[in-house]
């Protein structure tokens, strides 16, 4: 008897159950919560890459400011989160989607204050949509030195990577860049028809 | 009546038990996850698109700079307000035997070695490119993730392209050239298939 009752046991924990979601922010802790949270989000990562694109067409000496510029402003962004809290917030992050690929598109060339407005503009409007999913028993502070920290990262490695690859031999590589440019502003342009055109998206 | 003694049930009471009831309940990223393959899969899946898209590539390989990379380029913006049009709505007749015909023709362009002026190539391919996104984009708010969806399906146009490039690339060879336009000829075969189902000739 005392077999079936190991047995009953082994059973019973094996018995198997439904497997639960991972929430990023549960399991990792709060910095690494803030870390994650752009990178888990098409709207954000790919104005990211594309304004790294862009700022790699405008030169090694401009681009270079956006390292410092854009991470400070996800900062604001992101502090200002907890006292701001516009509706335009979601229209704006597609519109950003769709400007920024169509800007690499055509390569264009922005006069300094140009680019740094559009990354701070790209900043704050991420830092505000990612302070919003902080809750009561986040630690703030660790959840935006995480946003910041990434913030920080991808657009200076992705930066310095469109520059040494913008420095290669063969005249493809720009157009290669641009292609890429078309795809981000094709997406963001399907989508932001998707918000205005839908009903009840409004 | 004989009853059967519980060690020998046991094994099949615990065979029973240990099949799952309930269904695995998806990580968080679902949602993406499928949307972003759906995506992929759609332009890939039929084979319309498919030979379409590389058609594209192969066409603007054999022109040379600067259809080469303009059309590229354009067709994804162009394939973006075809799919504005899909996602509201809007009823663009003809849609499938349009695509169909895209095959056709850019089959016979590239097999008869067509050299159009850049303008009017775009334009052709910019008509096309319409009637591609439509389709696409009438899926768009159906998906699972409608973000990821329209990442899917631009990454895997584009990535099509590509591969018609680089199989264009052949053409600094005598003989690739004209794989090159038996690839066109394949192409256009492939399209007139496609035309005659959409019509209700072939079953």
């Amino acid at each position: 008897m005392r077999g079936t009752y190991r047995l009953v046991a082994a059973v019973v924990l094996l018995a198997p159950s439904a497997a639960q979601a991972h929430l990023i922010d549960s399991r990792l802790g709060d910095f690494y919560g803030g870390v994650l949270h752009p990178l888990t989000a098409f709207e954000e990562i790919l104005p990211w890459l594309a304004l790294a694109a862009l700022a790699a067409f405008q030169g090694a000496a401009r681009a270079r400011w956006l390292v410092l510029v854009f991470p400070l402003s996800l900062l604001a962004g992101c502090a200002l989160s907890q006292l701001l809290n516009p509706s335009f917030i979601p229209g704006i992050t597609l519109a950003l989607v769709a400007i920024t690929g169509l800007a690499v598109a055509a390569a264009v060339r922005l006069p300094l204050p140009g680019l740094l407005g559009l990354a701070a503009v790209m900043g704050l409007v991420h830092g505000l949509q990612n302070g919003r999913a902080m809750t009561a028993t986040t630690d703030q502070l660790l959840f935006i030195a995480g946003v910041t920290s990434i913030g920080y990262g991808v657009i200076t490695i992705a930066m310095g990577g469109a520059i040494v690859f913008l420095r290669g031999a063969g005249g493809w590589r720009p157009i290669a860049l641009r292609a890429s440019g078309s795809w981000v502003a094709a997406v963001g342009i399907m989508v932001l028809g998707l918000q205005f055109l839908t009903p009840g998206n409004n | 009546m004989k009853t059967t003694p519980i060690s020998s049930s046991l094994p099949i009471a615990t065979l029973l038990m240990l099949i799952p009831l309930t269904s695995a309940l998806a990580h968080t990223g679902t949602g993406v996850a499928t949307g972003l393959q759906s995506g992929f899969l759609h332009p890939i899946t039929g084979f319309d698109h498919l030979v379409a898209m590389v058609a594209v590539g192969l066409w603007g390989a054999q022109l040379g700079n600067p259809a080469i990379w303009m059309l590229p380029i354009t067709f994804p913006l162009v394939m973006a307000l075809g799919g504005l049009l899909g996602v509201s709505g809007v009823a663009l007749p003809l849609t499938e035997p349009v695509v169909a015909l895209s095959g056709i023709a850019l089959g016979l362009l590239i097999a008869l070695q067509v050299r159009l002026p850049l303008i009017v190539a775009m334009l052709v391919v910019g008509v096309f490119a319409v009637f591609h996104g439509y389709a696409h984009g009438r899926e768009l708010p159906e998906a699972a993730d409608p973000l990821a969806y329209a990442v899917g399906f631009v990454v895997a146009t584009g990535l099509l392209h590509l591969c018609g490039i680089v199989i264009g690339l052949l053409i600094t060879w005598p003989i690739g050239a004209r794989a090159v336009r038996a690839c066109g000829a394949a192409i256009g075969c492939v399209g007139g298939y496609f035309l005659l189902a959409s019509l209700g000739v072939i079953q």
